[in-house]
């Protein structure tokens, strides 16, 4: 019995719950996507006389071969560099900032919460206010402003489009590094103090290691919201602009799945994409959770 | 252990998808057509959530349910924007779409057709003779590749140029009579009006790269300047012959001398004085008053054409019945209802849209006298452009698009050159492969 | 205060991150849309109009009960079910937890968009759940992120805890509820806020499963709102910005109002308690 269901077969019993809703919500979409993927798919009306032909990996190899979704995957590859780190260590210093006994604190945690909880629709148009050419960074900057401006210069949109995103999401990081920090126990602060350790020093030797779990968690989560990035070229940039230089995947794959009616590539380029995700995502666990 | 688990269920999904998708049932088939186009009954329809056609759509409703209690019609309201494709087409392939949608956009068509969503109006014994007599020689750009209709064509929206008469007096133009008729004239008219400050753009259409973008700055002219060719004729682009390469220069040189922005203004940029011009319909008129004091003139040609010549876009919504209605019958006689000279009267009123009747003006004389600003509108309505009904006529759309941003917009290349490959790769689309 | 510079660098910190939804409120508040720079002061051009006009549109009260309805259901789901799952895959070992993990990892990598078509004629034909509250929290019932949090959450617990405890005979569920779950009370309240804000944002789903206003959360009112008065209000930008502060504002509330149980339980004392 041990042996079959595992030391704690009370587990089971546990997690069933969330094992029956993955099953009846997830289970179903998700096979259909898949079946998708190997067919010329669009979407039909119960009962309708259609033909959608089985083709293989012909979707696949569309994708593979469209620009428009290669580049789409650069983009992102790019987001992710400059997101992920800068929301890693963000989120960590101003954690660790709030934490301490400092004046105001419900003030500052309400304001780097708000840009999270807030709909995109109006902060996107915050961020066209302070970014388009004739806005606020650019007056502020005179003539240090890009030419062409933020975000109709192929170079800058991905860039500003992760700053934003950071930006946007930092509340809700620095959340689960405050809830993390609550778990880090007071004496491995004292005993470094006690050792003279500067408080850089014992933010490297206690904070960091102490709140590793939650480190796999802010990777991997900010990996995974990033890779489906879709609202903010939809919205800030118009579809992807200029020129294709700030589409995500989702955003081509919601054109084509969606808008256009090839739901069988627009699954094969989700596919692709959770495939490239998931190996990202369980070599980021590997790298963060092995002791 | 674990493997053959994964396999298991991914294969237990799969098995489950593939025969989930394909059950049948529900009244789609093809033996039933008729019995199902007599049968009358409830039924729901959506219609726009747009103001005044909301309060136009409400009494419409409530008028035909005094006449008939037991076709009792229910009204729900979808957005009136991009995201009621979406709703609608999720609603077809769950088989819960309401009977007809008031707002169904031209280009959705094929793809609804397509889903086998849309019940070809030709199968009611008058569907064909009413589409044609109401809307006449203009209704044949909306039959669908099978010579069936799929839509009732209902009210356009003929785009215009809108000026800003302050903004041209300022640069020194003659606010009354701007020389915009020719393609020369009316960039030297957009030098003046940005070099003298009189806005910083002459126009601003949105330059962003969604695909229905285009119906709002290429797509006009091109019907202007061709006389009204679609984009698509008989399965082959147009666009590549020297009409189009005609209007594509003259948007890329507003675009290079910046006399258009390649950047997306936030807000309306003709109401806050940043674009001396629109690119706009009817629905312009109540929106500018009090705001803007503007005057309007037809998109130009290359040549110069006189007003009463000149094509535009449509800018169409129409009404299709959906085939999960079961009460066809009726969905049929409340489509006739809402299109007949009385409700198009009242639409007119109500919305300044323009019902696609034929000698609108002379039906409704009474209107076009009290509101002349409106009749440039109703004479376009009888030369509007749809977007050409084929197969994959979305993908056509952001193909041409993201084309056209690339190089008219932000002259990554020649204009030429890269409609021609997007004019190769359209042809292959409309034909359906 | 002996840090200044933290202090200060918090203080530009909290302003960067202020301005947007400052600026979002200054432009709810506007007659006529102002988009200079000099537009983003509280200079004249005031006015609660913007606010009046929602209040006349849209019928708040039971759209602010069908969003608490949506969000409770939501989060009712995800504490309960969550927290169980979070724990066993924290805690316990058994057969089948390794896939378990990765399916949840599966699910958050999936982009909703891939799923919303199916999801839709999953929920509505085969559920038969159209036009019910059950079909809208559905999708959203337990939020595998909130799965992950609890599980991290709880793995960074000590050891000792826990064997202390099942050394006392104690059951598993036991355990989870007194020792556990008191412990990671600020990642529950995390967990709690991360949720919320999925469901109480969210547009399309809920209105892709009723058309019917009388049931339409607010996100769902306030977006109608926002479309429909784009062509017509006096300031459709305003507009905008003012439907977005109305739905914003609850949540901002609650926040405030919550955010003081984030502070330390003290794990060191009920280590060596």
């Amino acid at each position: 019995m041990r042996t079959l269901l595992g030391r704690h077969p009370i587990g089971l019993v546990f997690i069933a719950p969330y094992v029956v809703f993955l099953a009846a919500i997830f289970a179903y979409p998700l096979g259909i996507a898949v079946y998708m993927s190997f067919y010329d798919w669009f979407f039909a009306a119960p009962g309708a006389k259609v033909d959608r032909p089985f083709v293989g990996f012909d979707n696949y190899v569309a994708v593979f071969q469209d620009p428009a979704v290669l580049r789409s995957f650069l983009n992102i590859a790019i987001f992710l560099v400059i997101n992920v780190p800068l929301t890693v260590g963000l989120s960590l210093v101003l954690a660790t900032a709030l934490n301490a006994a400092i004046p105001f604190r419900t003030f500052f945690r309400v304001s780097f919460y708000v840009p999270y909880v807030t709909a995109s629709v109006a902060v996107v148009g915050v961020w066209l206010f302070l970014f388009n050419s004739d806005g606020l960074v650019n007056n502020v900057l005179g003539g240090l402003a890009p030419e062409p401006s933020w975000l109709v210069n192929s170079g800058l949109t991905m860039p500003l489009i992760a700053v934003y995103v950071t930006w946007k999401q930092l509340g809700f990081f620095i959340l689960l590094y405050l809830a993390a920090l609550q778990n880090v126990p007071k004496e491995l602060y004292e005993s470094a103090a006690v050792d003279g350790a500067s408080r850089i020093r014992s933010f490297w030797t206690v904070t960091v290691p102490g709140v590793r779990p939650a480190t796999t968690l802010v990777v991997l989560l900010a990996t995974i919201t990033g890779a489906n990035l879709f609202t903010e070229p939809y919205l800030l940039t118009g579809g992807g602009g200029p020129d294709g230089a700030s589409a995500s995947p989702v955003l081509v794959m919601y054109q084509k799945g969606i808008e256009q009616g090839h739901a069988g590539v627009g699954a094969a380029i989700g596919m692709v994409l959770v495939i490239v995700v998931l190996v990202i995502s369980l070599i980021n666990r590997y790298l963060l959770e092995r002791d | 252990m674990k493997r053959t688990l994964i396999a298991l269920v991914t294969g237990a999904a799969l098995a489950l998808s593939a025969c989930g998708i394909d059950d049948g049932g529900g009244g789609g088939g093809g033996q039933d057509a008729s019995a199902a186009a007599a049968k009358h009954g409830p039924i729901t329809i959506w219609y726009s959530n747009n103001t005044d056609e909301l309060a136009w759509g409400k009494a419409a409703v409530a008028q035909w349910n005094a006449q008939h209690p037991d076709e009792k019609v229910t009204g729900q309201e979808i957005p009136a924007g991009k995201s009621s494709e979406e709703v609608i087409g999720a609603a077809i392939t769950a088989g819960n779409a309401p009977c007809l949608v008031l707002n169904t956009a031209p280009a959705a068509v094929p793809q609804f057709q397509k889903q086998g969503g849309l019940v070809p109006l030709d199968d009611f014994p008058d569907g064909k003779s009413y589409v044609e007599g109401r809307t006449g020689q203009q209704a044949q750009q909306y039959k669908s590749p099978d010579g069936k209709y799929y839509q009732l064509p209902w009210k356009s929206n003929p785009v215009v140029i809108f000026y800003n008469k302050k903004a041209f007096k300022k640069a020194g133009i003659d606010a009354d009579n701007p020389p915009l008729a020719t393609f020369d004239q009316f960039l030297d008219t957009s030098r003046k009006v940005v070099q003298k400050g009189g806005a910083k753009y002459a126009i601003l259409p949105a330059p962003t790269s969604e695909f229905f973008q285009s119906w709002f700055d290429f797509y006009p002219l091109y019907a202007a300047e061709t006389g009204g060719k679609q984009l698509v004729e008989n399965g082959k682009s147009t666009f590549t012959g020297p009409e189009g390469t005609a209007v594509l220069n003259f948007w890329n040189t507003m675009y290079r001398e910046k006399l258009a922005g390649q950047e997306k203004y936030n807000g309306d940029a003709f109401a806050d004085g940043k674009a001396a011009m629109a690119i706009v319909g009817p629905w312009a008129i109540p929106v500018y008053k009090g705001k803007v004091e503007w005057g309007s003139v037809p998109v130009p040609t290359s040549k110069g054409m006189p007003a009463n010549a000149i094509h535009t876009f449509s800018d169409a919504k129409n009404i299709a019945i959906y085939s999960a209605c079961q009460n066809r019958g009726t969905a049929w006689e409340f489509a006739k209802f809402v299109t007949s000279p009385e409700q198009d009267g009242k639409l007119l009123e109500q919305t300044g849209q323009m019902p696609m009747r034929q000698n609108l003006q002379t039906t409704y004389p009474d209107y076009f006298a009290k509101n002349p600003a409106y009749a440039m509108f109703a004479d376009l309505n009888a030369r509007t452009v749809e977007v050409p009904n084929v197969p994959n006529s979305i993908t056509i759309w952001q193909t041409f698009r993201d084309a056209y941003s690339s190089s008219v917009i932000f002259g990554k290349s020649a204009p030429d050159a890269a409609l021609r490959d997007a004019a190769g790769k359209i042809d292959k689309l409309a034909t359906g492969s | 205060m002996r840090h200044p510079v933290r202090l200060i660098a918090l203080i530009v910190g909290a302003l960067a991150f202020l301005f947007p939804f400052y600026y979002m409120l200054i432009g709810s508040l506007q007659a006529e849309p102002d988009t200079t720079p000099k537009g983003a002061l509280p200079t004249g051009n005031l006015t609660l109009g913007n606010y009046a006009d929602i209040d006349s549109r849209v019928d708040l009260g039971t759209a602010l009960l069908n969003s608490g309805i949506f969000t409770g259901g939501v989060l009712l789901c995800t504490v309960v079910f969550g927290v169980l799952a979070g724990y066993a895959l924290a805690r316990l070992h058994f057969r089948g937890r390794t896939l378990v993990f990765n399916l949840m990892l599966l699910v958050q990598v999936v982009p909703f968009q891939l799923l919303t078509i199916p999801l839709y004629v999953l929920i509505v034909r085969t559920y038969g759940l159209g036009d019910t509250y059950l079909g809208m929290i559905l999708p959203y019932a337990i939020n595998s992120a909130a799965v992950f949090i609890f599980r991290q959450y709880f793995m960074q617990l000590p050891k000792e805890l826990f064997e202390a405890a099942a050394i006392d005979g104690a059951s598993e569920l036991t355990i989870l509820w007194r020792v556990a779950l008191p412990l990671v009370r600020p990642a529950l309240l995390t967990a709690v806020l991360l949720t919320f804000i999925g469901p109480w944002n969210e547009f399309l789903w809920p209105f892709l499963i009723t058309k019917r206003a009388d049931m339409q959360p607010l996100a769902v009112a306030l977006a109608n709102y926002m479309t429909n008065v784009a062509a017509r209000a006096a300031n459709p930008y305003g507009a905008l910005l003012a439907g977005a502060c109305v739905l914003a504002a609850p949540v901002v509330v609650l926040f405030i109002a919550f955010q003081k149980r984030f502070t330390a339980t003290d794990i060191g004392s009920s280590v060596k308690g």
